[in-house]
């Protein structure tokens, strides 16, 4: 098959949420099942455009109307962003599923067609090889998240939004004043030209620019000053949306940072950056660990305790060696795993019950046997207890400190391990050791998910060398620009 | 001698910034954040200002020498619909919460706590 059909990726969920108004006329009972459909063939198109990326060795790149780049936008679809945009479709899948059960306010409209928007914007923003076609996809996605938090318009959603909206407001208005730094120093919007002219450009500016569009994605990606709005918005948006937030909102923010930064590799502005990264990462972690402690809604402490992982991810990036980055995209897909497995029991437990509140979780190794064994088994893998898949992960992270002789970052991510382990077998023993209760018939279809799930956790525990494989050919994907910038077919540009 | 354009972007960008740390009626920071992504969107059209060109229209004796940069003029388009989107989207939530709490002073809505 021709490559450029990979655009679909973006066109397909585009036109689909176009469509939804007029599917809405044939009756609101086909809206999710239609939604399920869509979200179905984006996972057989990312599952394509992944065989082809990884067989054939090369990235897609697509060219958008024919204009060869920097002219025209291109998409450039490597290792990393075929593996997260087949993990995106695959979560959106199941999160369209989980929408059966868990949607049941108006406009069930309107929802589908943010829902299909969250998940093109995602799919844009890690697709991309513009940075100002980045800006646009960000703001897609970020646009559609504040509306979904703001879905079920209670007051505390209605406050989560305003504060996502206003932050993210800010962060948008620093990154755009980032790529006019870079516009007005450079005169290209193309990441792989910018690449190329980074050494030219005065150090003074770049590290300005760097400074402001790293402060502009920190929003998306819940880096410390700047998410204050991802607890609340995780506790008050609805379930399945949180899940998306968690699994892949998340990663693009992050994703589009480190893909910016590492542009500028061999520049003076690089250290300084990373230095950036490293301070914010740590701040992050510790204080996503020690709110998560004393929370008595799941739902909040598992928000806090995906911010505290994110902060981890980024303090590998912020040591950038390649061993560093390998761990943090590692980190990443199995974050992105587990969080989706957590968020989807804990909202499973929380649609049956009324509220994610600690008290709702007594007895439920009793109530709900499947649901408890599968937080219990995220519990135990994010905690990085060997066999399951986060324990790789951490270790990698734990070497590749070791590497660099960085002993702070060692005691990070113990601590961090061990503040996880206090509030996580809090949480397991309230759900097998206390209270009691009548079994509950739980539902199928979900069941069969989480347990897909925690399979591929204890798989990835058990036998990480393949996935390692693929990780590394999309770490490599990260942190060689050199290789980036030649793949990327610049029009009248030799380097 | 910084160019009065840049100059009066960035301060734009600094007023709406200094509204929305400062003050506490959720409209005020909705006004400020405006006034921040106009000062944003000045910044960027500046960038592409060329001093003593015309519009970007191919017409008539027109020619890409005497024309500014156009990039700028497109991607300030786009920036202004999102800065409208979201302001619109603000809008709509702040109807929401003065409806739920009554009030528009954001000391007052606190709702979410943890």
């Amino acid at each position: 098959m021709n490559p450029q059909y990979a655009s679909l990726l973006i066109a397909l969920p585009l036109f689909s949420a176009f469509l939804v108004p007029l599917i809405k006329r044939a009756g609101r009972k086909v809206i999710l099942p239609y939604l399920t459909l869509v979200t179905l063939i984006q996972t057989g198109i990312a599952a394509w455009a992944f065989k082809e990326v990884y067989t054939t060795g090369q990235p897609i790149i697509v060219l958008a109307g024919g204009f060869q780049p920097p002219v025209g936008i291109n998409l450039y679809i490597g290792h990393f962003a075929a593996l997260f945009v087949l993990i995106i479709a695959i979560v959106s899948f199941f999160m369209a599923v989980f929408s059966m059960k868990a949607i049941n306010v108006e406009p069930i409209d309107k929802y589908a067609m943010l829902f299909l928007l969250l998940m093109l914007g995602a799919t844009g923003m890690i697709a991309t090889g513009d940075i100002f076609n980045l800006f646009v996809f960000m703001e897609i996605t970020a646009i559609s998240a504040y509306a979904l938090t703001g879905y079920n318009k209670t007051g505390e959603a209605s406050e989560a939004a305003m504060k996502y909206i206003i932050l993210g407001g800010i962060g948008s208005s620093f990154f755009l004043v980032g790529v006019a730094l870079l516009y007005g120093s450079l005169g290209t919007l193309n990441l792989a030209q910018i690449a190329m002219l980074a050494s030219k450009m005065n150090p003074t500016v770049a590290q300005a620019a760097l400074a402001l569009l790293v402060f502009g994605l920190a929003v998306e990606a819940e880096l410390f000053p700047l998410n204050a709005w991802a607890p609340d918005a995780y506790q008050a948006s609805p379930h399945s949306v949180t899940v998306m937030f968690s699994a892949f909102v998340v990663k693009a923010g992050l994703y589009a940072m480190v893909r910016i930064v590492y542009l500028f590799k061999d520049t003076p502005a690089f250290m300084g950056i990373l230095n950036l990264i490293l301070i914010l990462g740590t701040l992050t972690v510790i204080i996503g660990e020690l709110s998560a402690l004393r929370q008595t809604n799941v739902k909040r402490m598992l928000a806090y305790s995906s911010i505290a992982q994110i902060g981890l991810i980024a303090v590998g990036f912020g040591v950038s060696t390649p061993q560093a980055v390998d761990a943090a995209v590692f980190h990443m897909v199995n974050h992105a795993i587990v969080k989706a497995l957590m968020f989807l029991a804990v909202g499973y437990v929380a649609v049956t019950f009324g509220s994610p509140h600690i008290e709702n979780f007594k007895g439920l190794g009793k109530r709900m046997p499947l649901t408890a064994f599968a937080i219990t088994v995220g519990a135990i893998s994010v905690i990085g207890i060997p066999l399951f898949n986060i324990f790789w992960s951490k270790f990698r992270l734990l070497l590749a400190a070791l590497q660099v002789g960085k002993t702070g970052i060692v005691a990070l991510i113990l601590g961090a391990s061990l503040v996880e382990a206090v509030y996580y077998f809090r949480l397991i023993h309230t759900i097998w050791f206390e209270g009691g209760g009548e079994k509950i018939e739980e539902n199928l279809v979900l069941s069969i998910i989480m347990l897909l799930l925690v399979a591929l956790i204890i798989i990835i525990g058990i036998y990480p060398e393949t996935i390692w494989n693929i990780i590394q050919k999309a770490a490599t994907d990260l942190y060689n620009v050199a290789n980036y910038v030649k793949n990327v077919p610049l029009l009248g540009v030799s380097p | 001698m910084i160019s009065v354009y840049y100059f009066g972007a960035i301060s734009l960008i600094l007023i709406g910034l200094y509204a929305i740390l400062t003050k506490r009626n959720l409209l005020k920071i909705l006004v400020g954040l405006s006034i921040m992504e106009t000062g944003v969107n000045l910044l960027l059209i500046s960038v592409g200002y060329v001093s003593g060109r015309t519009a970007p229209i191919l017409t008539e004796g027109a020619t890409p020498q005497t024309a500014v940069d156009p990039i700028p003029q497109a991607l300030v388009l786009t920036a202004i619909v999102i800065g409208v989107a979201t302001t619109a989207l603000a809008l709509t939530v702040a109807i929401n919460l003065y409806e739920k709490y009554k009030t528009l002073d954001i000391e007052k809505i606190r709702g979410l706590r943890g």
